[in-house]
C-alpha cells in the first residue's frame, strides 16, 4: 500500500514516553491551561458581544486542537492496559457511555434552553451557553476518544506490525479529515474536500474493526455477556451522535472546534463500526463454542496429561495413568493398553472405563496390535463390530475402535486403545491427537522400562557383592602354621562369584589337611556348591583325614545334592610333618605339581574321578593316593584349571609345561615369592589381568623340621608310590 | 567368540553326533539340547564323535552326565569317540573314561554298541 521506505519510516515512528511523570505533567498543564484559555475567549467574545480578528481566532483554534492533543495523548497513556478482558473492555466503556450521556442531558438542560449561539457573529449570547459550549464540547471529545481508545486494546489483541500501522493509520486520516475542516464556520458544510479526506478514514476504520480474533477464545458465558455489550455501546454511540438525545451537543461542538467534532464523529463511527462486527462475529461463533471449548478442554487436559506421565516411573502406575487419560479427556469412552512382553507376547497391561474380562472377551486385540506393529501407523476401525477382530455386537462400548501403536527409535512398545459407543467415533483431530499423545506415553513407557532394568540391575550387583563377601569368608582368612612347613595361597573369581575352592584345616600338631576344588556347574550355582564343600571339608576331615576315605564320604555327601550337570573336582591331601609324608589323592582335578631342591618337576597324576559323578563303587574303586616321602625345599603347587587352561588372545592354553618351568625357575624362592613369581609368569604369557575362568593357587613349601644338612643331601629325591 | 556347532548321521541305529568347534558354558546347551532330541526321538544309542572337537571346558563335560543316566536305564548308553588328544586330556583328568566308553576310532565304538557293552550305571551301590 505504502512504499516500503515510507512504510519503515512510519513504523519507526517513536513518540516519547507520555506515561513518564514529568510528560504527563506537561500534559495535564498544557490540557488545563488550554482549556481555561478556551474557556476565556468565549466569556470574552459574549462581555464583548462580538468575535475577534482572523489572527487572534486563528490563535483560538489552535490553542484548542492543541489542548485536545495533549489531553489524547493523556487519556492514551492511562488506557494503555495490554491485557484487557474483552467483556470488562466492553463494560467499562458502556459505563463510561452511560456516565457521557446522562451528565450531557443534564447539562443540556441547565439554564436557558435556548441555543444561546450566534454563528453570523460568531459570538455565545449568555453565560448557560459559555458554559455549555467549553462542557458539552468536552464531555464529546473525551467519550469518542475513551472509546477509541479503550476500543485499542481489542483492535490489539495479538497485534502485528500490520495492525498497528493500519490503526495509525486511521488516526491519521482522522487527524487529517479533521484539520481540513480548520477555520470552517460551525454552520458550514464539510464540503468536498473533507468529504473526501473521510472516505480513506472510514476505510481504515471498516479495516481496524475486523480486529475481533478475541472472540474466538472466549467462553461460552463470556460471549453472550459481550454480545449484550456490544449492542447497548452501539446504542449508545447512536445516541450521543445522533441528533434524538442530545439535539444540541454537534452545534455546541462544531461551535467550540469544528476539527474535534470531525474527529470525534469518526472515532464513533469507528466505535458503531466495531461494536456491528462484534456482534455479528460473536453472533456466527456462538455455535461452535461449545465445540470449541470442548477441544481446548481436550487439548489441555491432554496436555497436562502428557506432562504428567513423564514423571511416573512405575509401570503399573504409569499404565493406568496412561489409559485414564485419553477418557478422562473425553477423547474416548474406553481405553485400554496392551503392551508386548520380552518374548513378543502382547499382554492386557490396564483398561479404563471397561474391565480386562470385557476387553479379552470383545477383541482380538492380541490380532489388531500385530497389525499396527507391522505398518507402524494407526488402525481406525469405523464400524468396529463389522471386524473380524471384534466380537462385539452392536450397541456396546466398541463401536468405533482406534488402535496406535506406541512406538520407541527402534521397537514397538505395544499399542493404546481407545473406543467410543458410537461408530465413526474419531474424527481426523481425535486421531491426530491420540497419536502424539501415544508417542509421549511411548517415551514415558521406555523410560519407566529402562529405570525398572537398572534398578533390578543395581538390585542384583547389590546382590552379588553381597555374595562375593560371603564366598571370600567361606575361604580360610588365616593360614595355619606348623613347624616346617609354609604356604601361601590366592583365589580370584572371573565372576562376582565363583566356583573355586580352597581350604586348610590343621588336625593336630603334625598334620595339615589341604583342599583345592573346582565346581563345575551354571553360574553362580558353583558358589553354592563350593559353600557346601567347605562344611563337608571342615567337619569330615577331621573324623576322616585319610584321603580315600575323606573323599570317599564326601562323595556320597555331595553327590545327593548336585544337580546332575554339575560335578566337583577336588585335590585333597593330608601332610604329615611326624613321619615327613604327603598323602595326595585327586578327584578328577588337575595333578598337582611337585618339585625338588634338584629341580626335578613333575604331575602327580593318580586315578580318580569328580565328586558327583558316581555315586557307586566307581568313585573308590578308580581312586588312587599317592605318598610322597618329604625332603627339604620339596615344592608342591595345587591349583585349578583356571591356571593351566588360561589361554592368550591367540588361544593357547598356558599348560602344564610352561607351570614346571616356572616353578623351577622360582623353587628357591620364599614361599610367598614364589607364589607371586608363578601367577607373574601366568599374568605375561596372558598379557593382561583378566581371566576368563576362577583362578586358584596354592603352593606349599617344606622346609624340614630340623635342620639336617647331611642328612638331606644324601637322601635320595622325592619319591611317590600309589597305593 | 567361540563356535560350537552339531551335525548328525546315523549308523546301524546307532545315532552319531558330530561336534564341531569349542564346548563351554556358552555353547554346553546347544549340545544338551541336541541329546536331549535325539533321546526324545527315540534314539538311545548316541555316539558323539569329537574329532572335530577342538576344546571343552569342565561345564561342556557336565552335558555328557545330564541323560546318560535315563539313556542308559532305556538300555542305550553314550559313547564318545575319536577325541583329539588335548581334548583327551580333559575327559581323562576327570575320570571320565571310567565313566564311558571312550574310543579312539568311531569304528571301535559302533563296534562296542553292537556287542551291547555298556560302563555300568550310576545307581550300582559300592
Amino acid at each position: 500500500m505504502l512504499p516500503s521506505r515510507i512504510r519503515a519510516a512510519w513504523d519507526d515512528l517513536t513518540l516519547p514516553d507520555f506515561s513518564s511523570e514529568a510528560w504527563r505533567g506537561v500534559l495535564v498543564s498544557v490540557f488545563l491551561l488550554g482549556f481555561l484559555l478556551g474557556a476565556a475567549y468565549h466569556i470574552g467574545t459574549w462581555a464583548v458581544g462580538s468575535a475577534p480578528g482572523i489572527v487572534w481566532r486563528g490563535a483560538y483554534h489552535v490553542v484548542v486542537v492543541l489542548t485536545y492533543a495533549s489531553f489524547w495523548f493523556l487519556l492514551s497513556s492511562y488506557l494503555q492496559n495490554r491485557n484487557a478482558q474483552p467483556t470488562q473492555t466492553f463494560f467499562i466503556t458502556v459505563l463510561v457511555g452511560i456516565a457521557y450521556l446522562l451528565l450531557a442531558v443534564l447539562i443540556q438542560t441547565l439554564g436557558d434552553p435556548a441555543l444561546g449561539l450566534d454563528y453570523e457573529q460568531r459570538v455565545v449570547e449568555s453565560f448557560t451557553s459559555v458554559v455549555k459550549v467549553n462542557l458539552l464540547s468536552f464531555l464529546e471529545i473525551s467519550f469518542t476518544m475513551v472509546v477509541l481508545l479503550l476500543l485499542r486494546r481489542l483492535v490489539f489483541y495479538r497485534r502485528t506490525r500490520k495492525s498497528v500501522r493500519n490503526w495509525h493509520l486511521m488516526l491519521f486520516f482522522m487527524v487529517l479529515a479533521g484539520l481540513l475542516t480548520f477555520m470552517k464556520d460551525p454552520s458550514d458544510d464539510l464540503g468536498v474536500l473533507v468529504g473526501i479526506a473521510l472516505v480513506p478514514a472510514v476505510g481504515m476504520a471498516v479495516v481496524n474493526s475486523f480486529r475481533v480474533s478475541w472472540i474466538v477464545y472466549l467462553p461460552f458465558r463470556e460471549k453472550m455477556a459481550t454480545m449484550g455489550l456490544a449492542f447497548f455501546l452501539m446504542v449508545l454511540l447512536g445516541l450521543a451522535l445522533g441528533d434524538g438525545v442530545l439535539p444540541e451537543v454537534s452545534s455546541y461542538a462544531r461551535f467550540y472546534s469544528y476539527p474535534l467534532t470531525v474527529f470525534a464523529l469518526i472515532a464513533g463511527i469507528f466505535g458503531i463500526l466495531y461494536c456491528v462486527t462484534t456482534l455479528l462475529s460473536l453472533l456466527f461463533h456462538l455455535p461452535t463454542s461449545s465445540a470449541f471449548k470442548r477441544k481446548a478442554d481436550e487439548m489441555a487436559a491432554m496436555q497436562s496429561l502428557t506432562s504428567l506421565i513423564s514423571q511416573v516411573l512405575d509401570l503399573e502406575k504409569l499404565s493406568s495413568t496412561i489409559v485414564a487419560s485419553p477418557v478422562e479427556a473425553g477423547s474416548a469412552d474406553v481405553s485400554w493398553l496392551v503392551l508386548t512382553d520380552g518374548d513378543g507376547q502382547a499382554k492386557l497391561q490396564a483398561t479404563h472405563g471397561v474391565s480386562p474380562a470385557e476387553v479379552a472377551d470383545a477383541i482380538d486385540y492380541e490380532a489388531l496390535l500385530e497389525q499396527v506393529q507391522r505398518r507402524e501407523d494407526v488402525l481406525l476401525l469405523d464400524e468396529a463390530p463389522l471386524d473380524r477382530r471384534v466380537r462385539a455386537s452392536n450397541g456396546t462400548a466398541f463401536e468405533s475402535v482406534l488402535v496406535v501403536p506406541l512406538l520407541t527409535r527402534n521397537a514397538v512398545l505395544g499399542a493404546l486403545f481407545v473406543a467410543r459407543d458410537v461408530s465413526y467415533g474419531f474424527e481426523k483431530d481425535d486421531i491426530e491427537s491420540t497419536r502424539v499423545y501415544a508417542a509421549q506415553a511411548a517415551l514415558a513407557l521406555e523410560n519407566a522400562r529402562l529405570f525398572e532394568e537398572q534398578l533390578e540391575k543395581e538390585r542384583l550387583h547389590r546382590e552379588l557383592t553381597i555374595a562375593r563377601e560371603v564366598q571370600q569368608k567361606l575361604l580360610p582368612q588365616s593360614i595355619p602354621q606348623l613347624p616346617g612347613v609354609a604356604v601361601a595361597a590366592s583365589s580370584v573369581s572371573a565372576y562376582e562369584v565363583g566356583g573355586d575352592y580352597y581350604d586348610f584345616v590343621q588336625l593336630d600338631d603334625e598334620r595339615l589337611a589341604f583342599i583345592v576344588g573346582d565346581v563345575a556347574g551354571k553360574g553362580t550355582s558353583g558358589a553354592f556348591y563350593m559353600a557346601e564343600m567347605q562344611g563337608i571339608f571342615r567337619s569330615l576331615s577331621h573324623l576322616s583325614p585319610d584321603p580315600r576315605s575323606f573323599l570317599a564320604y564326601a562323595n556320597r555327601a555331595i553327590s545327593s545334592a548336585l544337580d546332575r550337570r554339575a560335578f566337583i573336582s577336588v585335590i585333597y591331601g593330608v601332610l604329615d610333618t611326624a613321619k615327613e609324608e604327603f598323602q595326595i589323592a585327586r578327584a578328577g582335578h588337575c595333578p598337582a605339581a611337585v618339585i625338588n631342591l634338584h629341580g626335578e618337576a613333575r604331575l602327580l597324576r593318580s586315578g580318580g574321578i569328580g565328586l558327583g559323578l558316581n555315586n557307586g563303587s566307581l568313585f573308590s574303586d578308580s581312586l588312587d593316593v599317592m605318598r610322597v616321602q618329604l625332603q627339604p625345599g620339596d615344592v608342591f603347587v595345587l591349583y585349578t584349571d583356571g591356571v593351566v587352561e588360561s589361554r592368550d588372545v591367540d588361544g593357547d592354553e598356558y599348560g602344564y609345561d610352561r607351570l614346571l618351568d616356572s616353578l623351577k625357575e622360582h623353587r628357591h624362592e620364599e614361599v610367598d615369592d614364589l607364589h607371586d613369581a608363578l601367577l607373574r609368569d601366568l599374568h605375561e604369557f596372558l598379557g593382561n589381568d583378566e581371566y576368563d575362568d576362577d583362578l586358584t593357587l596354592v603352593v606349599v613349601k617344606w622346609h624340614g623340621v630340623t635342620m639336617q644338612p647331611d642328612v638331606a643331601s644324601t637322601r635320595a629325591p622325592a619319591t611317590a608310590q600309589t597305593t | 567368540m567361540s563356535t560350537f556347532s552339531v551335525s548328525y548321521r546315523s549308523t546301524n541305529g546307532v545315532q552319531i553326533l558330530d561336534l564341531h568347534g569349542e564346548l563351554d558354558a556358552h555353547t554346553a546347551s546347544d549340545l544338551e539340547e541336541a541329546i536331549q532330541s535325539c533321546f526324545e526321538d527315540g534314539s538311545v544309542q548316541l555316539l558323539v564323535n569329537g574329532e572335530e572337537l577342538q576344546y571343552i571346558s569342565s561345564a561342556g563335560l557336565g552335558v555328557f552326565m545330564a541323560y546318560v543316566e535315563e539313556i542308559r536305564e532305556a538300555d542305550g548308553d553314550i559313547k564318545i569317540a575319536s577325541l583329539q588328544p588335548k581334548v583327551y586330556n580333559v575327559f581323562d583328568l576327570l575320570g571320565f573314561p571310567v565313566l564311558f566308553d571312550i574310543c579312539d576310532t568311531e569304528e571301535k565304538a559302533l563296534h562296542l554298541f553292537e556287542e551291547g557293552n555298556t560302563k555300568p550305571s550310576n545307581e550300582e551301590s559300592s
